[in-house]
């Protein structure tokens, strides 16, 4: 598989949804497999909160898989064999689009807790500057999971000449109170951490790592099923010899731990921020008095809707809600619950019959 | 679907209307009326394989079973909702023909006739019949309500369902001359477009 990774950059900026304006930004790229002569076979994924632009293989910076590799790949469900995939970090992310950690052209220092407040709307608006860059004027399929799964909603809203197709998988068409609420017992850990400095912690040259370890331990647990948990960690007790530290007793609190401490050491604060606020911010209907139906009847893509069973973050009536509203405005949309054990997570991994309908979709 | 009952339907289904079809298979109705009458069409199927292929075909698939799916709609509205032999298999046809009366103009429903004579001389001879429209042994059957053409008809005048239109089959599904006249005992299937009273 060709895998290319690539900053591009956008020299005439973007208008944000807030209002503010980033003069000038650069989103970090990555492409699998080749576009055609007639561009017509590019797909574009769209990462979840704390993703980026390595979706899949391996690339000359990164020998980890990317997030999506399971059912990205030569014949994999999103075949790089025939399709051009494209996914990029978003707008304020920290893997090397502008963010929070990228320097202001105006002050020349790093934004911080400076960086304006991003949308979904913003994102895709990017992503479409993105597609002209490549030449794409319609996406193949534009899909994604939670977060990424609301962007793929809002293309086929934004942009609804610009894809055939939209994978709305683990979503919804808004974030839900309780969605709120455990972002902000995150965000919380993180602000309450002495490093942070009210946000400014690049200045001090230190980093809130507690808060952070804190609101991803606290972020794991919703990505996981209890059935899933049960199976995985039990009620075991850790080996002492691979503790991560003195407090852990059970096999569940050091792997929480560990993700945790390992998640505290790639991921900028601001941007766990930023990137929450932006998926509890969004709602599909917001432009259109509240009203789904309205929003979504514009849409002139096939929808795929997915959700997953164990998902107790996005649960599978919140991606019905959609395909209700999409019926009643007679927008073509499927709608399939799968097992998927891994709770809110099961959309990263494959099984036959996710793949099998995610290549039936793409095929039909 | 045999072709007849297909022709049928698809006689009965307006140019460009929105039709929903509980328990769709493999999309291969819808697909012909999208074809043919350029329908925007909805299917309701819980087979994981028919899902797939509706998937596979570009037909819009609800993942649900009927009663969830039309409780669900409950908000919904068509042109024409189709239920093909299916209502027999629903934990209560009755409710879930008055919903399905309520969310669409007009219901096309076929079912199995129980009347038939084949099934009346398994009867007698002291067996659950096994025929074209009754194809499963009673321990595989899905079908929890069967019913004669008398019997459907007689639910639909007490629950002031009309009856617009009404075709019986014979066991190979066409439409023969005694089937029509003494349905109740000559016709395998019966096909019939509902209306509100």
């Amino acid at each position: 598989m060709k895998v290319k990774t690539e900053l591009v950059h956008f020299e005439k900026g973007i208008e944000l949804a807030s209002g503010s304006k980033l003069s000038m930004f650069d989103l970090m790229v990555e492409t699998y497999g080749e576009l055609d002569e007639e561009k017509s076979n590019g797909i574009l994924v769209c990462h979840a909160f704390s993703g980026n632009h390595h979706a899949a293989g391996v690339s000359e910076n990164n020998d980890t898989p990317g997030w999506w590799d399971q059912l990205i790949g030569p014949s994999k469900a999103i075949d790089t064999d025939k399709y051009f995939v494209v996914c990029c970090n978003n707008l304020g992310g920290c893997s090397g689009s502008t963010g929070p950690t990228s320097i202001n052209p105006q002050t020349n220092e790093s934004y911080g807790k400076d960086f304006p407040l991003v949308s979904v709307i913003d994102w895709v608006n990017s992503q479409k500057m993105l597609a002209e860059y490549l030449g794409i004027d319609k996406w193949k399929l534009v899909a994604g999971g939670s977060l990424g799964g609301m962007q793929a909603l809002q293309w086929a809203i934004s942009f609804p000449d610009s894809l055939e197709k939209s994978g709305i998988f683990a979503a919804a068409a808004r974030s839900s109170t309780q969605n709120i609420a455990m972002n902000e017992v995150a965000r919380e850990a993180i602000r309450r951490d002495m490093n942070f400095h009210d946000g400014d912690y690049l200045k001090y040259d230190v980093k809130p790592k507690g808060g952070l370890k804190t609101a991803r331990m606290l972020g794991h647990i919703t990505y996981l099923s209890e059935k899933h948990m049960d199976l995985k960690f039990g009620r075991k007790f850790q080996d002492n010899s691979s503790k991560v530290d003195g407090d852990v007793d059970f096999e569940v609190e050091n792997y929480l731990k560990y993700k945790g401490e390992k998640f505290s050491n790639s991921f900028d604060a601001n941007s766990y921020i930023l990137m929450t606020k932006a998926m509890d911010g969004y709602d599909t209907a917001s432009n259109f008095s509240g009203n789904l139906e309205k929003a979504l009847a514009c849409i002139k893509a096939r929808l795929l809707i997915i959700g997953f069973e164990t998902d107790w973050l996005y649960p599978p009536k919140r991606g019905k809600e959609i395909q209700l509203a999409a019926m009643n405005v007679s927008v073509p949309c499927s709608y399939v619950t799968l097992d998927g054990e891994q709770g809110h997570d099961s959309f990263l991994f494959a099984s036959a019959r996710y793949e099998n309908i995610i290549k039936a979709f793409i095929k039909s | 679907m045999a072709i007849e009952i297909s022709k049928i339907i698809t006689d009965w289904v307006p140019s460009q209307s929105k039709v929903i079809d509980f328990g769709c298979g493999n999309g291969s109705l819808l697909k012909d009326l999208i074809d043919t009458k350029n329908i925007c069409g909805y299917g309701v199927e819980i087979d994981h394989q028919m899902i797939a292929e509706c998937i596979k075909k570009g037909i819009s698939v609800i993942e649900k079973d009927i009663d969830e799916g039309i409780q669900d709609f409950e908000s919904s509205s068509f042109d024409i909702a189709i239920m093909a032999s299916s209502i027999q298999c629903l934990k209560n046809p009755n409710i879930t023909m008055r919903r399905m009366l309520k969310l669409s103009n007009k219901c096309i429903v076929t079912l199995p006739n129980f009347g038939y004579w084949k099934c009346r001389l398994a009867l007698l001879a002291g067996k659950m019949p096994v025929t074209a429209s009754l194809a499963s042994t009673w321990y595989e059957t899905e079908n929890l309500h069967l019913c004669t053409i008398s019997d459907f008809e007689k639910l639909c005048s007490d629950s002031d369902f009309m009856i617009d239109e009404r075709i019986f089959l014979n066991s190979s599904s066409k439409k023969g001359l005694l089937a029509s006249i003494m349905p109740n005992l000559f016709a395998s299937e019966g096909v019939y477009l509902l209306g509100k009273e």
